[in-house]
């Protein structure tokens, strides 16, 4: 075996005890696992994004550095003679030269004048947004996590025989969303109503019954407005966060017909809270609406005849209405 | 290429490459857009590419219009790829060099049918042109001289006095895909467990904008302000005094084209220990420890390994300098030479 043989061979197997003490250290949990996990999350937090924030303003940079054209034009040559020849040259040219280059960092600058404007635009658009953000719900991953298995809609059937007579006389499309449970359209067809269902989660077996599998808001944004004769609010004012649950509202009012029928199915505040682990107690910024808040809420849009039902279990409260 | 100047690695490398071609007894010339100042006088602007050149070598590191005129040039066209740093490990960090990157790998893709034959400095760099189809490719190290100069006495006195517990050196340009947070994370975890007087040095000039900040607040978070030293860019005696100071050369880049610091660290004598990933294992080959993971407790425990056992530093030593002397400018001059005596033989 050469030296070099006999040297990797004893590297390999310095590397292999390294690993193994490395890893009886991490099962043992002999390292500083929350410091290190902190260091990694410092780095992704102030990871850039360059295209946002230097990526205009170091092109412009660029452009300004360029933009100044020197009319000296290099005279430096291999022999004594060329580079007399090019200064002379030079000399003779100048004024030309100058004028020329002149010109050019003229209009070097006269483009990167509107480029800085264009600059500062997009870094107010951009603090705009971050601002805006900051607002808005930005831990719906952590959210979702929580909520994954959280039964919250096992008492809809109680409420079939309600709805199916509040939509009874909705000749047209009634839309149930975000659906949890696909029973209740079922129920609600076989009652008469032209329902159909949209839902974000995961597509079990549908047995026919009409149910579009995306996000709510995506379906909503490619309905045309006043396209629905009625609506079913459901699962969403049980997870969303206030803001998601009155941008649901909104666009539903906008994509319903005048004289639409509506209904809120929405889970009691108390039963959450019951429901929860402390972490998702303290995690989810969303809470389920009272439903004193819906009929304010419902009543501020112009609806009448806003009526609560409750089911048996005082889980759940049915909210229905109808708008002129 | 788009760029020549004398203190860099591939410039000096194009240098070389003209001298054994004309040593061969052929022309050649360098054409480049923008040229230092030191070498205005040596070089050609690219306009002055002759229409008549046999052949046309192409110094390829990032996207530029100079690769264009290469690529529509008449002669037999070679490119000499020095790999360039992928768009995932740069985008965020610096938009104008994410942009010639960009361009870069889709030149490099495009170029598969213009190009005769590729020359490559690693069989890394080579894998990355035969998957895109290139079909006469070889691999060749790059040129360089690794630094003889004498070491500055007073920056290795200083870092004399400065000493205390394993001193773990890191050269490389202070760039995103040479992964310093991931240095700082390992030494913290070395202070924590093995050695609480350890220190970082970091010696390179700063890359993307920002990153060097972010580093610096790494460094802060973990509370190493005391214990990592960003010296800069150095000159060669610092360099060197850098190199005989040290304990051991950390390496744990995420994307390495060749990575000349590690010839540098073993033919000066310094252990080195290396994150073993695109380039870089076969650089080090068996004249270092090669990670295959670079989770910082393991990191961690390969640098005290080092520094602690005299028996296994001294073997990395010796390895390292016999690694580093098959890299000897002189051994890839004549692999150069051979290799376009051979190809002008087959024109």
């Amino acid at each position: 075996m050469s030296d070099s043989e006999s040297d990797a061979n004893y590297f390999k197997e310095v590397v292999a005890e390294i690993e193994a003490e490395a890893q009886r250290r991490s099962s043992s949990g002999e390292y500083p696992r929350a410091l290190l996990r902190s260091l990694d999350e410092e780095f992704r937090r102030w990871i850039p994004d360059a295209s946002l924030e230097n990526g205009v303003e170091d092109t412009i940079r660029s452009i300004e550095a360029a933009a100044y054209v020197d009319p000296a034009v290099p005279i430096s040559s291999r022999s004594s003679l060329g580079r007399c020849v090019k200064w002379i040259v030079r000399r003779l040219t100048y004024f030309y030269h100058r004028h020329v280059t002149q010109q050019i960092t003229a209009l070097g600058i006269h483009v990167t004048r509107p480029l800085r404007l264009l600059d500062a635009n997009l870094k107010s658009v951009n603090r705009r947004l971050a601002a805006l953000e900051d607002r808005l719900d930005v831990d719906a991953t952590a959210r979702s996590e929580l909520l994954v298995g959280l039964a919250i809609s096992s008492s809809f059937h109680e409420f079939v025989e309600s709805l199916g007579q509040h939509f009874g006389q909705v000749s047209g499309r009634v839309l149930v969303g975000d659906l949890a449970n696909v029973e209740l359209v079922r129920g609600l067809r076989s009652a008469g109503v032209d329902a159909y269902g949209v839902a974000s989660g995961s597509a079990p077996a549908q047995d026919a019954v009409d149910v579009r599998h995306e996000h709510l808001f995506d379906h909503l944004g490619d309905l045309e407005n006043e396209s629905l004769d009625g609506f079913i609010l459901c699962g969403i004012p049980d997870y969303g966060s206030v803001n998601e649950q009155l941008r649901a509202l909104r666009l539903l009012l906008l994509r319903s017909k005048p004289g639409a029928a509506v209904a809120v199915i929405v889970l009691h505040p108390e039963t959450l809270a019951k429901r929860l682990s402390p972490v998702a107690t303290d995690l989810l910024h969303g809470r389920p609406l009272h439903p004193e808040t819906w009929d304010y809420l419902l009543a501020r849009e112009g609806a009448s005849n806003i009526s609560v039902v409750e089911s048996s279990e005082s889980s759940h409260y049915l909210i229905t209405a109808n708008f002129l | 290429m788009p760029t020549i100047s004398p203190r860099d690695a591939v410039g000096n490398h194009t240098l070389a490459l003209r001298e054994v071609i004309r040593e061969l007894g052929f022309e050649s010339e360098i054409f480049s857009m923008f040229r230092h100042p030191d070498l205005m006088s040596d070089t050609h602007y690219v306009d002055r590419l002759p229409r008549d050149a046999d052949v046309v070598i192409y110094q390829f590191s990032i996207g530029s219009p100079v690769a264009e005129r290469w690529a529509q040039h008449p002669a037999i066209k070679i490119m000499n790829y020095h790999n360039i740093t992928p768009i995932s490990l740069v985008g965020k960090w610096d938009g104008l060099l994410a942009a010639e990157v960009q361009l870069g790998r889709d030149q490099m893709a495009r170029y598969a049918k213009h190009c005769r034959h590729a020359i490559c400095d690693s069989d890394f760099n080579k894998s990355e042109l035969d998957e895109l189809g290139y079909t006469s490719t070889e691999t060749i190290p790059v040129m360089f001289d690794v630094t003889n100069a004498t070491p500055d006495s007073s920056v290795l006195a200083k870092l004399e006095r400065k000493r205390r517990g394993t001193q773990v050196l890191f050269v490389g340009r202070v760039a995103p895909n040479k992964a310093h947070h991931d240095l700082v994370a390992a030494v913290r975890t070395l202070r924590e467990l093995h050695d609480d007087e350890a220190h970082l040095h970091f010696v390179g000039t700063d890359g993307p904008p920002g990153y060097r900040k972010v580093v610096e607040t790494i460094v802060t978070h973990a509370g190493m302000r005391d214990h990592v030293t960003f010296h800069g860019s150095v000159s060669q005696e610092e360099l060197v005094a850098h190199y005989l100071s040290a304990d051991v050369f950390c390496c744990l880049s995420d994307h390495e084209g060749f990575c000349v610091p590690v010839i540098e660290a073993m033919h000066h004598g310094l252990p080195v220990v290396a994150f073993d990933c695109t380039a870089v294992g076969e650089t080090v080959g068996d004249g270092g420890l090669l990670l295959k993971d670079k989770n910082p407790l393991i990191v961690a425990s390969a640098l005290h390994r080092v520094g602690s056992d005299s028996r296994l530093a001294q073997r990395l030593r010796v390895a390292g300098r016999h690694r580093a002397d098959s890299f000897e400018r002189s051994i890839t001059r004549n692999r150069f030479s051979q290799y376009f005596s051979t190809l002008v033989g087959s024109l």
